[in-house]
């Protein structure tokens, strides 16, 4: 006799069922291989939020519309073992109390060629690295917020305000913070860096197309011509 | 001990083992202050949003097997979108241990329900009895 009903209180062990298990997977990952071919074209946005480690953002050309830049404090977590830089160094967290002096760069929206992204997985040996935008297609991003300690590049600002109340600038308006009221800022209506690398502590919401995408484990971080 | 292996085993316990450890896994990539979350728009609580409610499809495959079937598909279904949502789904690897992870709960059943039993008339075949008579 078979029952028609389960009662839900009384637990049956069970096992499973592989064939089941494969024809869900083997649709999950036709399903992931169409969204990441979808990504690797450009056609579809990536969105990034990453906060809490350091990571190195390089690349040959940005050209961006909308910026604004102002210093600012990050807290990280007092002797979190990933609250180095990236040169694998602890900043001085005894006077600091666990504080990170950064500066907030945010561009609205820019055009990268040759980008490169890398997290330091363990620093000095392996680093997650993503690269995009090497093909001729240029890597589009939209909302790109940075909380960086080093910025460098060869860059042109057109129609610079320099010397602004951090909480009184309007060219991206998803980055201005009312709490930065005070602060030294400036803002530009347009941007274009060559050879730009950042060392970030974090990004938020920033939305990549992300053509020619590739995503790897390598012995070294990115750096800038490479 | 025999508790627990029975517990265990009446219950998708891998899968919303793998569920859960895929949303946590994208949500430590994605640790922001509280004072930056604030200013975060839809698109960046979407971001937020897919991995803790992957973490809850794990959990509730847990303690809620009977719904097995729905949390197993929601799990996939979010593992797929945090590929746009979080940090490309949490740098693949949250990604894919939600996807394993939803795919072993969809394919977990008691043992009771797999035979046809003896009595076939009283049971409707399984869909796979169609193509080889007499698979379970």
């Amino acid at each position: 006799m078979t029952s028609s009903q389960i009662p839900t209180s009384d637990p049956r062990e069970g096992r499973v069922r592989w064939r089941r298990a494969a024809a869900m997977f083997a649709s999950a990952v036709v399903a992931c291989a169409v969204l990441m071919a979808m990504t690797a074209q450009g056609i579809l946005a990536a969105n990034f939020s990453i906060s809490g480690f350091p990571f190195v953002v390089t690349a040959d050309r940005l050209d961006g519309q909308g910026f604004e830049q102002f210093a600012s404090i990050d807290n990280m977590a007092p002797g979190s073992p990933l609250a180095s830089n990236v040169q694998g160094n602890f900043p001085n967290q005894g006077d600091t109390g666990g504080q990170v002096l950064v500066f907030v760069s945010a561009i609205g929206s820019a055009q990268l060629t040759n980008l490169c992204q890398s997290i330091a997985v363990v620093p000095g040996q392996l680093y997650l690295k993503l690269t995009a935008g090497a093909d001729g297609t240029k890597v589009s991003a939209t909302n790109l917020v940075v909380d960086s300690d080093a910025l460098a590049g060869n860059a042109t600002f057109n129609n610079i305000e320099i010397g602004r109340d951090a909480s009184t600038l309007d060219r991206v308006p998803s980055a201005t913070r009312s709490d930065q009221a005070g602060s030294f800022g400036q803002q530009a209506e347009s941007v274009h860096i060559d050879n730009l690398r950042q060392d970030n502590w974090a990004t938020t919401a920033a939305q990549f197309t992300l053509p020619g995408l590739n995503l790897r484990f390598a012995p070294t971080p990115c750096s800038v011509g490479s | 001990m025999s508790r627990f292996r029975h517990w265990r085993r009446s219950r998708p316990f891998w899968g919303g083992l793998l569920v859960t450890l895929g949303g946590a896994e994208i949500l430590v990539t994605e640790r922001v202050p509280l004072r930056v979350f604030l200013h975060v728009g839809p698109q960046g609580i979407a971001g937020y949003l897919l991995p803790i409610v992957m973490v809850l499809c794990g959990l509730l495959l847990w303690f809620n097997p009977s719904q097995r079937i729905f949390y197993a598909i929601l799990a996939v279904l979010l593992s797929l979108g945090t590929w746009v949502t979080s940090n490309l789904g949490g740098f693949i690897i949250g990604l894919l241990l939600g996807l394993v992870g939803g795919s072993l709960a969809f394919g977990w059943t008691p043992i009771g329900d797999a035979q046809e039993g003896a009595d076939a008339g009283s049971r409707r075949p399984g869909w796979l009895s169609r193509i080889r008579p007499g698979a379970r």
